[in-house]
């Protein structure tokens, strides 16, 4: 059977069937996706693989338990087992929740158009942009050693039902370019990285991109070679736009997804209203962005996608919620129910979280400041949302000295704590940029992005080798 | 399953391949998770599918599908075909020839299956259990589950190879907040094994909580050049990142800090790393990796001195020399890499309190995190944050927190000066590590 073969009927009754021991909530995810993936390295094209996968997961709740079962076999028999397997664990209840007919299926309204399906696209057209990043990155510099560049297209067809009555579906495309250069001098060796990512189609490719791309990746590797120890210890630290929004992403925005909340794991439970920042912070998370990698029609449980404001003038105003936790704290959906495909169960995950833009000029920033670090770019980092520390890498810094970039610095990373260091951010830019990433939770991957201008945060601690 | 295998491979060199191989695999897995005394998730999983890589005048193309009908096999092969089109020619990509049998290591316990979900419910909730009655400073245990998989794996190719075999496994883990005058620190620990009767739910809940609890109260400390001393969680993760240094693949391609330095002292004396695919306690073992060759035991360091390094098929034939049994798959979704197995780090060990005992100044790091961003295995450098005790005249006293340690990977490695006897196995990457003292690391904090 294929994903179009489910009907309402069919999935209506394998909803009841989940229900008849008990339940207050049972859904059917269905997906189909298909996905192709180029790389190239070492001056070959060395990996085209491509595949499709299929499959269905059930899930029934009772209070705050959630029965979850899947399976990669899109068949009748199958989904009765599915629905037997999580109705066992209720055996001998008397019956769950009612469940809503279901009408037609309705598609999502997508929030972007995609003007060229990668699918129709010929591989060799996207070999070919992967070749022109090599040969840019590498004339970029005559220390540039090796470039690792990939495609990624995926198309992912979706289909939820519950017993609420939502019956949706979802066709999502999403594009990624990157590029990673290794640069190598007198013994020293530095990488660099940049990406493209969207949820739209091949339209956003061409020679020119895959360059420019190329070129900045390579500048990075290159720049970084010349670079020094960092320091070590407190200091004043500008935030690169872009990447530099994983900060916000680590320090607070995992702390505000609502499982957390519900679990009292996270130390933004308990704090609505307080002020969590400094004065001058608006943030926001927007799974709606037309075409945005983290973006989507509907999330993973159908719900429709939306502009959430988290943080009104250093103020903490919302949580990141999806169906499970909303239901039982009696709030409206975020649209923030996500999940890495139908094996996993959706929780509450972040799209494209961003802090709003401000007024000043990067040069304002720097000049303002005596004695600093700047992380132009980041490389990741991890968080435990329960004591709000976090740390991050820096793929990209300079020292600040007397209102002047100076020196290129490597090896450092930032440590901190969400709260202390939300509230020490004191200048913010206007040069606004989302960047695409992939987040990991729980053991799921999901893609999401970071926007973010220019910012300072008063004092933080560097972590450098210097 | 079988039948779809070999129906694939039929199908895939009738329709044009020169040379062909699949992978198919098939599981089922359980995982409970319980929070409060009550589950909190129960989910059961069957799970399948098939991998195609074929070879066409000398390029590789891969494609791979849940769906094993005869339909979606065609689509496959055609998928495979054109996307071998469009690779670049590769003269070392290559079958591995059927040479050895397959490794004898048991990676199946029936046992794994006798158990009921009521077995594996009750697990999760011994974890929690231990954990919250270890110490009345514990706030909750954010998470404690038992999670397990049994899995079949096929493999055949043109060539002749064909092979099978049954892995399980088992683990609980929890992960453990613990509360102290508004501070929050928390604590992650692991048990492994088999089948659930491997497992110590009551150890996993006891040193979650005791890894949370002996850091509350934490301050940041100077920021200095001290000794380190890096407990078994901890050192599982450097030497987990430091493996890709330790690859073929990465040597080949200008990106390890280990190229050309066979036979040079790039560790501490004493330090031997191994990477064991048949050790009969590693998770990872089996009787063969991801192109259908032999798991076996790989020297890495030995004493202190580079050996070699890791290689699949294709890295082997580049370098004129065989597989050392590393071509490992995520899943059958993805085309052989190259990759470790069970890193076994092993050496002269000295008891954990004497070597505590004989530091002046130092940290024992319990927690590291930003790893896998703050770690940089092509340039060797890295700067992670860092929780742990200090230890001052010989004795683990004030817990830190907010540090940063930095360094560069080969620096740390030769500055390894001691092991401990408290060697365990760390799950995530299978790594069998004691405690290592590392002198001379800069710490960041105040």
């Amino acid at each position: 059977m294929q994903l179009d073969d489910l009907t309402a009927d069919l999935l209506g009754a394998t909803i009841r069937r989940a229900l008849r021991h008990g339940g207050d909530f049972a859904e059917v995810f269905a997906e189909d996706r298909r996905s192709l993936g180029l790389s190239l390295e070492d001056r070959r094209l060395e990996r085209a693989a491509g595949g499709r996968e299929s499959g269905f997961g059930v899930r029934l709740t009772s209070g705050e338990r959630t029965y979850y079962s899947y399976s990669d076999d899109l068949s009748e028999t199958d989904l009765q087992r599915a629905a037997d397997a999580v109705s066992a664990a209720l055996r001998g209840g008397a019956g769950g929740a009612p469940v809503t007919n279901l009408g037609a299926v309705a598609a999502a309204r997508g929030t972007a158009v995609v003007a060229v399906p990668p699918a129709a696209v010929a591989t060799d057209v996207k070999a070919a942009l992967l070749r022109a990043a090599d040969d840019a990155a590498r004339a970029a510099d005559p220390a540039v050693s090796q470039v690792i560049a990939g495609y990624l297209e995926s198309r992912q067809r979706l289909l939820v039902a519950n017993s609420l009555g939502a019956l949706v579906a979802d066709d999502r495309t999403r594009v990624r370019f990157t590029v990673n250069v290794v640069a190598r001098r007198d013994g020293v060796i530095q990488t660099g990285y940049e990406s493209l990512g969207k949820s739209l189609g091949f339209e956003i490719l061409d020679e020119d991109v895959a360059q420019s791309l190329a070129r900045a990746a390579a500048g990075k590797a290159v720049t970084m070679l010349d670079a020094r120890p960092a320091p070590t210890g407190p200091m004043a630290v500008v935030m690169g736009n872009g990447f530099g929004g994983t900060l916000f992403h680590e320090a607070c925005g995992h702390g505000l997804e609502a499982d957390g909340i519900a679990k009292g794991s996270s130390i933004y439970e308990g704090r609505m209203g307080d002020l969590v920042a400094s004065a001058i912070v608006n943030a926001y998370d927007d799974g709606a962005i037309a075409g945005e990698w983290g973006s989507a029609a509907v999330d993973d449980e159908g719900a429709p996608t939306q502009h959430t404001v988290v943080i009104e003038q250093g103020r903490l105003r919302g949580f990141l919620y999806d169906g499970l936790r909303a239901r039982d704290k009696g709030v409206a959906q975020t649209g923030n129910g996500r999940r890495q495909s139908f094996r996993h169960v959706p929780i509450p995950r972040m799209t494209t979280t961003c802090i709003a833009p401000g007024e000043a000029s990067v040069d304002d920033i720097v000049a303002a400041t005596d004695h600093g670090f700047y992380a132009k770019s980041l490389a990741g980092g991890q968080v435990e949302p329960a004591s709000g520390n976090f740390v991050f890498g820096v793929a990209e810094g300079y020292l600040i000295e007397h209102g002047r970039v100076t020196a290129p610095l490597r090896g450092a990373t930032l440590v901190g704590n969400g709260i202390d260091v939300l509230k020490s951010i004191d200048m913010i830019a206007s040069d606004f940029e989302v960047k695409s990433g992939i987040c990991g939770k729980d053991g799921q991957a999901v893609p999401v992005g970071t926007g973010q201008a220019t910012l300072r945060i008063a004092a933080m601690t560097v972590g450098g080798t210097g | 399953m079988i039948d779809a295998v070999d129906r694939l491979l039929e199908l895939a060199l009738s329709r044009g391949a020169a040379a062909a191989e699949v992978y198919a695999e098939q599981s089922v897995t359980r995982r409970v998770k319980v929070f409060r005394g009550a589950v909190e998730e129960l989910t059961s999983a069957r799970r399948k599918g098939v991998g195609l890589r074929v070879f066409q005048e000398g390029s590789v193309g891969y494609a791979y599908a849940s769906d094993l009908a005869d339909e979606s096999l065609r689509e496959i092969v055609d998928m495979a075909l054109a996307n071998a089109r469009v690779a670049d020619h590769d003269p070392d990509s290559v079958l591995p020839a059927p040479r050895e049998a397959p490794a004898a290591v048991e990676v199946y316990d029936p046992g794994l299956d006798q158990a009921t979900d009521e077995q594996r419910i009750d697990l999760a909730l011994a974890v929690e259990r231990a954990a919250l009655g270890a110490d009345p400073r514990i706030k909750s245990v954010d998470e404690s589950a038992y999670a397990d998989g049994d899995a079949q794996v096929f493999i055949a190719n043109s060539g002749g190879v064909r092979g099978q075999f049954r892995e399980g496994h088992c683990y609980a883990y929890a992960y453990v907040l613990g509360e102290q005058d508004g501070q929050i620190e928390t604590g992650l620990s692991f048990t492994v094994g088999r089948k659930p009767a491997d497992l110590d739910p009551q150890g996993c809940g006891v040193e979650a909580a005791t890894r949370a609890v002996e850091l509350l109260g934490a301050t940041k400390p100077k920021t200095t050049r001290t000794t380190v001393v890096l407990d078994p969680f901890v050192s599982a993760s450097f030497f987990g990142v430091l493996s890709s240094a330790l690859t073929a693949e990465a040597v080949q391609k200008g990106r390890s800090l280990f190229a050309g330095r066979i036979g040079e002292q790039v560790a501490g004396p004493g330090v031997t790393l191994t990477d064991d695919g048949i050790h009969p306690d590693g998770l990872a073992s089996a009787p063969f990796d991801g192109e259908g060759v032999p798991c076996r035991r790989t020297p890495l360091i030995a004493d202190g001195v580079l050996q070699g390094f890791l290689y699949n098929v294709r890295t082997g034939h580049r370098d004129g020399r065989d597989s050392t049994g590393n071509g490992v798959r995520g899943s059958y979704q993805s085309m052989p890499g190259v990759g470790p197995t069970n890193l076994v780090l092993s050496g002269p060990q000295v008891p954990l309190a004497e070597l505590i005992g004989g530091i002046e100044h130092g940290v024992l790091v319990t927690n590291a995190i930003g790893i896998h961003s703050g770690a940089n295995p092509v340039s060797g450098e890295f700067s992670v944050g860092i929780s742990g005790l200090l230890i001052e005249a010989g004795r683990v006293g004030q817990p830190v927190h907010e540090v940063t340690m930095a360094g560069d990977i080969v620096s740390m490695l030769r500055s390894i000066v001691a092991l401990g006897d408290d060697a365990r196995w760390v799950p995530g990457g299978s790594v069998l590590t004691p405690s290592v003292v590392i002198e001379g690391v800069s710490i960041g904090g105040a």
